[in-house]
């Protein structure tokens, strides 16, 4: 099933990225060094927990930085343009809504709650696909149709307050539609929805997906997100991304301690009576500069060489690299957690048989 | 839309009954003199009986109160004890509205049109000079007190540029110094305000999501934000208007415009009843009108208030 589409025409290619933001007088580095590279047609998911960066990389790609952010380093590659170089919001343009358009957050405030959900949906569709007048608003009831919303057109007419949560998602989601992007980045589209609206929005946004061709981007800190939508994962911490692979690579061959943590805290890896794991100690200050493995203070597998160099990625397929000295040949061999490893061994099976 | 403003109307005619009849009841614990005028001294105690009486002061209070009813229904107040002496009311603040009227909604007027612009243009430009001038101009216009820069601008603009110092009617230019005089407050209010709303709203998510979908800036600005930040905005009209009306003693009485401004003060120190309830219930009635209007307005730009079904959503 998941080799079953084997994307490599690459559509984004992000090269040792770097962003700072100024604050108060002083340089945050939100952005350490990143690479990634995205394809055709796939869906990544970006983890990572609050303030590792994953907003603040997807919003760079579409030149939503906040004021006091910049690109210090790096580029951005998209059809032969670096948008890393991209400063006008003229030049934003070209690539807000009509090649990369968002899903946002918090559906219950991002819509405008003053204009009809129609005339919402219809301004992309005037602004991107060019149309006018009846046309456009045919093409609006269509997508209203395709992201799950009946007797559309009584609902065309009405205001975002009419709406609950999950239907404020499908509209947000049409509106990101309307816009005819070739990506679509999904920050964090269910956080804000109870969990059984939750599968709904992220099957409809799987559905979507393959009916118009999208190559999807998701954002989230929730792993069951994750495993749900995924081909690839990209793990980040304080700013960097210490581990990229395909979804079963990651999720079931982990190779950095933070993937692991991160797996551990799972509460299905919990065992009864003890407490849920839980990772020991904060994210480091970003306003420092980092020394070696950003994750190693909070590491027990640690070595010395983590406290001093940042790792390189180290290959462990042809598509699953990870930034820990542990994969170095001369490092030693490290027991896991039993829970850990049998989780592991689970999942091996499991993705056997598919 | 209809019924929510007949109803609106509706409850504000009962709350203007309910002034009224307040009012009345007020000016009736007053003493008596009010009503003899300067005449009183020269009267003996029986013609004063004599003559209370045949102004029915002597009847019941609740026929008092439906003659007063009745009176009011046909545009009749009464008439002046010792302010002008035997003049009708509805004259004598008949006279006098239309120049307090002009000026105040002039000035209002006046200042919407100055207002507005400079708050949006100073949420646009948050935190660069104009900002700062615009903030520098509030500040100044809310710490220092209207009379004083009031006095200020008498004194010395009328010296640079040769504008007359008083009032006349007949020389529009004379006009020019009162209004802006008058409108150089609530402009600042209504920039401060406009500015405050138009940056909450420019932090708020749908702002972000218009952004990502590729709205550009300046149509972001008039087709999104704009209209959110006004609708905060129309509460505050009614409020400004009647404060411009009522606020305008001071400039009336500087350049000397025959405006209503000191005729309740007058009225007052000169213990004349029926010109105090004629003036209270203008000056009512132009602030229910006032919070009609905000609400109408409110309900115009706003979807989120539910029209006539007695159900509202914010």
């Amino acid at each position: 099933m998941m080799e079953a589409n084997h994307p490599q025409e690459r559509i984004l290619s992000i090269q040792n990225l770097v962003i700072q933001f100024t604050l108060r007088g002083q340089v945050l580095k939100a952005i350490r060094d990143i690479s990634l590279d995205l394809y055709k047609g796939e869906s990544l998911a970006i983890v990572g927990e609050s303030g590792s960066g994953k907003s603040v990389l997807v919003k760079s790609i579409m030149g939503l930085l906040d004021k006091n952010g910049y690109i210090d380093q790096g580029q951005i590659l998209y059809n032969d343009m670096d948008l890393a170089g991209f400063k006008t919001e003229e030049d934003w343009l070209k690539i807000r809504g009509k090649e990369i358009a968002m899903v946002t957050q918090d559906p219950m405030t991002s819509l405008n709650p003053l204009k009809t959900i129609g005339k919402q949906i219809e301004e992309c569709v005037v602004l991107h696909q060019g149309l006018k007048g009846k046309e456009a608003y045919h093409v609006t009831l269509k997508l209203l149709t395709d992201v799950g919303i009946y007797d559309v057109e009584k609902r065309y007419k009405q205001y975002p307050h009419e709406f609950s949560g999950g239907m404020r998602q499908r509209i947000v989601i049409a509106i990101a539609l309307a816009c005819n992007p070739k990506i679509l980045i999904c920050d964090e589209p269910t956080t804000a929805l109870d969990v059984t609206i939750q599968a709904q929005i992220l099957q409809l946004l799987k559905n979507l997906q393959k009916k118009y061709g999208l190559t999807t981007v998701y954002i989230t800190h929730d792993l069951g997100v994750v495993a749900k939508v995924a081909d690839r994962i990209a793990v980040m911490y304080a700013g960097d991304i210490i581990e990229v692979g395909k979804a079963h690579e990651v999720f079931f061959d982990g190779k950095h301690p933070y993937t692991w943590a991160l797996i551990s805290s799972l509460p299905q890896l919990g065992s009864k009576g003890e407490q849920l794991f839980s990772i020991k100690g904060t994210p480091p200050n970003l306003f420092k500069e980092i020394k070696g493995d950003a994750f190693a203070p909070r590491n027990q597998y640690a070595l010395k060489i983590d406290f001093v160099e940042r790792p390189p990625f180290f290959k462990v397929s042809d598509t699953h690299y990870a930034r820990t000295w542990l994969l170095d040949p001369r490092s030693p061999k490290v027991e896991l957690p039993e829970a850990l490893l049998a989780f592991f061994e689970e999942g091996r099976s499991y993705a056997n048989e598919q | 839309m209809f019924w929510y403003i007949g109803k609106r109307l509706l409850q504000s005619i009962l709350t203007l009954f309910i002034i009224i009849t307040i009012v009345f009841s007020l000016l009736r614990l007053m003493p008596e003199e009010g009503y003899l005028g300067a005449a009183a001294e020269k009267m003996s105690f029986e013609q004063q009986e004599i003559y209370l009486t045949n102004l029915g002061l002597r009847d019941p209070l609740i026929v008092q109160l439906g003659n007063f009813y009745g009176d009011l229904f046909q545009g009749d107040l009464g008439k002046s004890v010792n302010y002008r002496t035997d003049v009708p009311v509805t004259s004598i603040i008949g006279d006098k509205i239309m120049y307090s009227l002009l000026f105040g909604l002039g000035a209002v007027a006046l200042s919407l049109l100055l207002g507005v612009p400079l708050g949006i243009l100073m949420a646009q430009m948050k935190g660069r000079w104009l900002d700062r001038l615009g903030t520098g101009y509030i500040v100044f216009v809310v710490a220092v007190p209207a009379a004083v820069y009031y006095l200020f601008i008498q004194m010395y603009i009328t010296d640079i540029f040769k504008l007359p110092m008083l009032f006349d009617e007949y020389n529009p230019i004379s006009w020019v110094l009162p209004l802006l005089s008058m409108a150089l407050a609530p402009t600042a209010s209504y920039a401060m305000w406009m500015r405050r709303y138009m940056v909450d709203e420019l932090n708020k998510d749908y702002i972000k999501l218009a952004r990502a979908k590729g709205v550009k800036e300046r149509t972001l600005m008039f087709s999104h934000v704009l209209r959110n930040a006004f609708i905060p905005m129309a509460q505050y009209l009614p409020a400004t208007i009647l404060f411009t009306i009522t606020g305008s003693i001071y400039i009336e009485s500087l350049y000397s415009i025959p405006g209503m401004g000191g005729l309740l003060v007058d009225a007052i120190q000169r213990q004349d009843n029926t010109v105090v309830q004629g003036l209270v219930l203008v000056f009512s009635s132009l602030g229910i009108l006032g919070l009609i209007l905000g609400d109408i307005a409110m309900a115009l730009v706003d979807p989120r208030i539910k029209l006539g079904k007695g159900e509202s959503v914010r």
